[in-house]
Order: C-alpha cells, then sequence, then structure tokens
C-alpha cells in the first residue's frame, strides 16, 4: 500500500519540491543582499546599543530597500499558496478515483478502501507536514535580518514563521479531500474547498488572533512630543520593543494609548491557532473516512 | 447460516431479498439466488435493469438498502476483508490507472492482494505480446480489457465477476478474452458471473443463467433446467392463455396460429397434448428475448401471482 500511495502521488511530490526548490533559490538570493546590506549598515551595532530610534537614517534606507519585497510583494501570494498546494493535493485524491471509475478497482482489492484511505491520507498528510516544515523553516531563513528589525509577530509575516503555515496547508488540504468524495469531481472540490479555506483563514487572522489573549496597553505621555514613530508598523514600534504587535494606536489628549501583543506571545499564539486548523483538518479527515466506511453513495 | 471459512460447503453466491433503493426509485429488489460453486453465470438484463447494482452489491461496492448477499459464506459489512478476498471483479470499461506501466498495475496488484499470483500475471502478458513497461493508455480496448482480466485472475479468489466485459470490444478481441476466461475457469472451480448484452456469447459459456429486468430477477437457474421447463408452442387461433399449460411468457399471433413461449412443469408439458398443437423446445436466445421483450408490468403481475401460489420465491423453485 505504500509503494501505491507513493505511486499515484510521486508527481505531486516532485511538483512540490520543484516548488521548494524554486523557493529556496529565490530566498536564497534575496537573503544574502539582505543580510550583506544588513551588516554594511551597521543596524546589528544599533540594536544592541539601543532599542529606541538610534539609527532611524539606517533602518528607514534598509526598510525601504526591502520591505516591499519581503512584506508585500510577497503577501498575495503567500496568503493563497498553502490553501492552493493543499486543494491541489487533497482534490484528486478520491474524486479522481470517482471520476476515472478507478475506484471500482481500488476497492475490489483484497485491501478493504478505509484501509486503503487510512494509508493514502497517513503518507499524503506526512509529505505535506514535510513540505510545510521545510517551506516555514527556508522563510523564516530568508528573512531573519528584517525580523531583528520588525519581529514576526506582524500579520502575514507570522503566517509562515511557524507551525500555522503548515496547519494552514493540512487545513486545505483535508477539506478538498472530502469535498472530492461529496462531489466526485476534481476541480470542483478545489474550488469548493478554497473558499471556506480562505474564508476561516481570513477570518481567524483578523477576527480571532489578535483575541487569542487580551491584549497588554501601553500609554505615553506626549505633552513634549513623542518618537517620531506613530503608526501600527513604525520600527521599532510604539512601544519600543522590537517584536511587539501593535495593534491599534489612539490619542487621548496628550496621551498615546497603544494596544499591543508582546514579542513573548508569539509561539503561545501560534500553537493555539495551529491547534485550531489541525482540528478542523482531523474533522474533514475523520468525516471523510467514515462516509467512505459508509458510502452510502 | 455459519460463516464457513473455507467456503467448502457454501453457496458462492447467496442472496436473500436483496434490494438496493436510489432516492425513490428502487434499482433491484427481492432478489433471492442462490449459485452454486462451479456454476458460469450469465446476467442479462436490458440497461438500468439492476444488473451493476447487483454485481456491486456481490463485490461490496455498494451497501444493500435491505436484505442480504454472501459470497462464499462471507456476508455484507461484518466481513468485508473476507468477502474481498473472495471475489475479484472487472468493471465495465475496465478501469486502470491510465499513467501506470503494465507492471506498475500488477505491483499494485501485488501489494493490494495477499493471494496474488506474479508469476500467472506476467506469464499472461507474455502469452499476449503486451510489453509490461508499456503505459495502460498507450495499450488498445482490447489489451486493457485483458490487462483488467489478468489482475483479476491474479487475485486467485474462487468467484470472479465480469460487468459487460466485452462491450467496448471488436468481434476478435471478444472472442478472445472470453475463450481465456472459459479457459481460465475449466478445471479450476472457478466460479463466473457475467454480465453482457451478447445473448449469443452467453450461450456458448454459460450453464446458468439469470434474467434481470425492471429490478426484479425474472428467471435464474441451471440452463437446462430452464429450457426443460419451457416450450415453444404452435397452437391454433384463438386459443386463449387461459387453455394453455402454464404461464405464458411471450407470445406472437399470426393469421391463424399463435406461437406462445410458456413456462410450466414437466408433468403438465407431458400432459399436452391436443389436436393441432405442437410443442417444441426451446433455444436458449429465444428464451432470453421472451423474457427481456416480457413488460416489467406483466412479469411483476405474474411474479406476485407465483409467489401467492406458492410460498418458495420463483427464482428458488426453478433451481432445485
Amino acid at each position: 500500500m505504500i509503494w501505491v500511495s507513493w505511486r499515484q502521488h510521486r508527481s505531486q511530490a516532485i511538483a512540490c519540491l520543484g516548488l521548494l526548490a524554486a523557493l529556496t533559490v529565490y530566498a536564497i538570493v534575496v537573503s544574502t543582499s539582505m543580510r550583506t546590506a544588513f551588516s554594511h549598515d551597521g543596524l546589528a551595532a544599533c540594536l544592541t546599543r539601543s532599542q529606541a530610534g538610534s539609527c532611524q537614517a539606517a533602518i528607514s534606507s534598509f526598510m525601504s530597500k526591502f520591505s516591499s519585497m519581503v512584506n508585500i510583494a510577497f503577501w498575495a501570494v503567500l496568503l493563497i499558496a498553502p490553501g492552493l498546494l493543499g486543494v491541489l493535493v487533497g482534490a484528486p485524491l478520491i474524486a479522481r478515483e470517482l471520476e476515472y471509475g478507478t475506484w471500482r478497482l481500488a476497492w475490489s482489492q483484497t485491501v478493504p478502501r478505509t484501509r486503503w484511505l487510512a494509508t493514502k491520507l497517513a503518507l499524503v498528510t506526512g509529505g505535506l507536514v514535510v513540505a510545510g516544515a521545510a517551506m516555514t523553516a527556508v522563510i523564516t531563513w530568508y528573512r531573519e535580518p528584517m525580523d531583528r528589525l520588525t519581529g514576526h509577530f506582524f500579520n502575514n509575516i507570522y503566517d509562515f514563521e511557524g507551525p500555522v503555515l503548515t496547519a494552514y496547508i493540512l487545513c486545505a488540504f483535508g477539506f478538498a479531500v472530502l469535498a472530492g468524495l461529496l462531489l466526485r469531481r476534481s476541480i470542483p472540490a478545489m474550488v469548493a474547498a478554497f473558499i471556506p479555506w480562505l474564508a476561516i483563514r481570513l477570518a481567524v487572522e483578523f477576527l480571532l488572533r489578535p483575541r487569542f489573549q487580551a491584549p497588554l496597553t501601553f500609554r505615553q505621555n506626549c505633552a513634549h512630543g513623542c518618537s517620531i514613530n506613530t503608526g501600527v508598523g513604525a520600527v521599532p514600534p510604539e512601544t519600543g520593543h522590537i517584536g511587539d504587535w501593535v495593534l491599534s494606536i489612539t490619542n487621548s489628549g496628550s496621551q498615546t494609548v497603544t494596544t499591543y501583543q508582546p514579542a513573548d506571545r508569539f509561539w503561545h499564539f501560534q500553537f493555539i491557532e495551529a491547534g485550531l486548523f489541525v482540528v478542523l483538518t482531523a474533522a474533514a479527515l475523520g468525516a471523510t473516512i467514515w462516509l467512505l466506511h459508509r458510502r452510502p453513495a | 447460516m455459519a460463516h464457513d471459512d473455507a467456503g467448502g460447503s457454501a453457496p458462492a453466491l447467496r442472496a436473500d431479498r436483496l434490494g438496493r433503493r436510489y432516492g425513490q426509485v428502487w434499482g433491484l429488489r427481492d432478489c433471492t439466488l442462490e449459485v452454486p460453486a462451479g456454476a458460469i453465470v450469465g446476467l442479462v438484463g436490458p440497461n438500468g435493469a439492476g444488473k451493476t447494482t447487483l454485481l456491486e452489491m456481490i463485490i461490496g461496492l455498494l451497501e444493500p438498502t435491505e436484505g442480504q448477499v454472501s459470497v462464499f459464506g462471507a456476508a455484507a459489512h461484518a466481513h468485508m476483508a473476507a468477502r474481498l478476498a473472495r471475489v475479484s471483479y472487472v468493471a465495465q470499461d475496465h478501469p486502470l490507472y491510465r499513467d501506470f506501466s503494465v507492471a506498475d498495475m500488477f505491483r499494485l496488484g501485488r501489494a493490494m492482494n495477499p493471494s496474488w499470483d506474479h508469476g500467472m500475471a506476467q506469464a499472461r502478458m507474455d502469452t499476449l505480446g503486451i510489453p509490461p513497461k508499456r503505459k495502460v493508455k498507450t495499450l488498445s480496448g482490447g489489451q486493457q480489457a485483458q490487462v483488467s482480466l489478468t489482475m483479476a485472475l491474479a487475485k486467485r479468489t474462487p468467484l470472479l465477476v465480469l460487468d459487460e466485459p466485452v462491450s467496448s470490444l471488436d468481434p476478435v478481441a471478444r472472442l478472445e478474452f472470453m475463450r481465456d476466461v472459459m479457459a481460465s475457469a475449466v478445471g479450476t472451480g472457478l466460479t463466473v458471473i457475467i454480465a453482457s448484452h451478447v445473448v449469443s456469447e452467453l450461450e456458448r459459456l454459460c450453464d446458468w443463467l439469470i434474467v434481470l429486468t425492471g429490478g426484479h430477477v425474472r428467471l435464474a437457474g441451471p440452463v437446462d433446467d430452464l429450457l426443460a421447463a419451457h416450450r415453444l408452442l404452435t397452437v391454433p387461433r384463438p386459443t386463449s392463455d387461459a387453455e394453455l399449460p402454464g404461464l405464458t411468457i411471450h407470445r406472437t399471433d399470426s393469421d391463424r396460429h399463435s406461437t406462445v413461449l410458456v413456462r410450466a412443469d414437466a408433468a403438465r408439458l407431458q400432459a399436452l397434448g391436443r389436436p393441432g398443437w405442437q410443442a417444441d423446445p426451446v433455444g436458449f436466445e429465444q428464451l432470453v428475448m421472451a423474457y427481456l421483450q416480457r413488460s416489467p408490468q406483466t412479469a411483476a403481475a405474474d411474479d406476485t401471482a407465483a409467489a401467492a401460489a406458492q410460498p418458495r420465491p420463483l427464482a428458488k423453485e426453478v433451481t432445485r
């Protein structure tokens, strides 16, 4: 059965490796120039000397050079990439058998169809976990100089530097496998799985994630003028501590009130969110196995 | 009955009031059958009669809505693994993985079947001249059918089920395919169920017949018994059905005579001797066609009447 699963998903695995290789090459090229600039501008020294804006010129020149490349160009692609990867692998897993009639072949062998499915799911899930972990590692390494300035708690950076990335992929995969069994067609199953995945993904990011734990508040008296860094994405952030995730800044009289999630909650948040998506994945895959076992269709 | 692991004494196939509903429509209903081991069974019926439904419930690909089906004593879900180990299946259009090579398909067969006979599979490909390195999608329809058949045979099960195995093949490929099926069955005690529209093929191969129309079994039993239980009568017009000895299956009226295919037990057929009446034995194809042409409504009414007259279902009665 292991060989059968491998043979059927071989081309997907190779395509995945190809994508990963392309990503790695891109990461090496960009990251090398970023690392060169980082040390050339002496930013490391600035950071050690003081947390609060003594190297503003150097930082803003570095940021203007790389932030658009690192933060924006990638964002749209990377937002949907884990979902695309998941549904592309997941949707055909059962739907293709139903589309081409090969389910009659596959499920009339001596291995019962539930074991056939369980083996395939275990192996493909394993493959996706490895791919997700590799992507996470490459992106984390690639962004490392930038992370030293901005931290990795922001939206769309957070999404790629921890277990959540793998969890997103698995969730899209699970939805797509289930949709494939229900809709019996690969392409409609991809669409039907991707849309709820994206909806949940965005809802979690913008509605739930800021509230995983109650945010902290930082008050600053600006009677004599505040630091020049105002705004949610400032470096260093309003709270003065790199890595804090600033949610909002409001001015009340002479005070600015900053609500934020402190940097040390990063891993806690990662595991909460990854757990949420893993639970969704398990529910979808569990439902698939149960439905196939009963198979009233 | 008890679950018989050896499968020695159990019938190859036993169905008991088996039924399957699709939404509001019954695809198959009240199917009661007992096929002995070693039979070569022809399953005939128009499209949509429930042939594939019956076959898929035999394999375990489809769950019955009601009733039971067992293969060599291995019943439904409780013995799913045992059932799968006893039956191999060549589905309609012989599905294979198109981007696999023949050798890959066989490796899949070996991986998924403990009883797989790899030597036999390879030897058959050699005999047929199909190179194992060839991709499935580059093979002709006849070759693909042969690869499917080989996979089913190499599974080494006591029951082989074929669903329209030759419908997409040219006449020569048909002939070769059926010849190979028979060659595998002869002397091995293999039980074979073949669903097919090609009645003439079945006549040559089968010693058992099941006719299915409108989701019901209309006729089932050993071919010899069925032929013996039917006569083609030529009677002067007008002769009403009520005067005939037995049940009218099919009737053709010409100017002066009526030709009627009737079913009756031997004693009543013996007693038949009215002047001007002629009774001829029935051919296989004639018999099948008569049952296929009977409207499902008439057939249902007759079967209900027969069931009311006798407590045993018709199919079982003919079997014995």
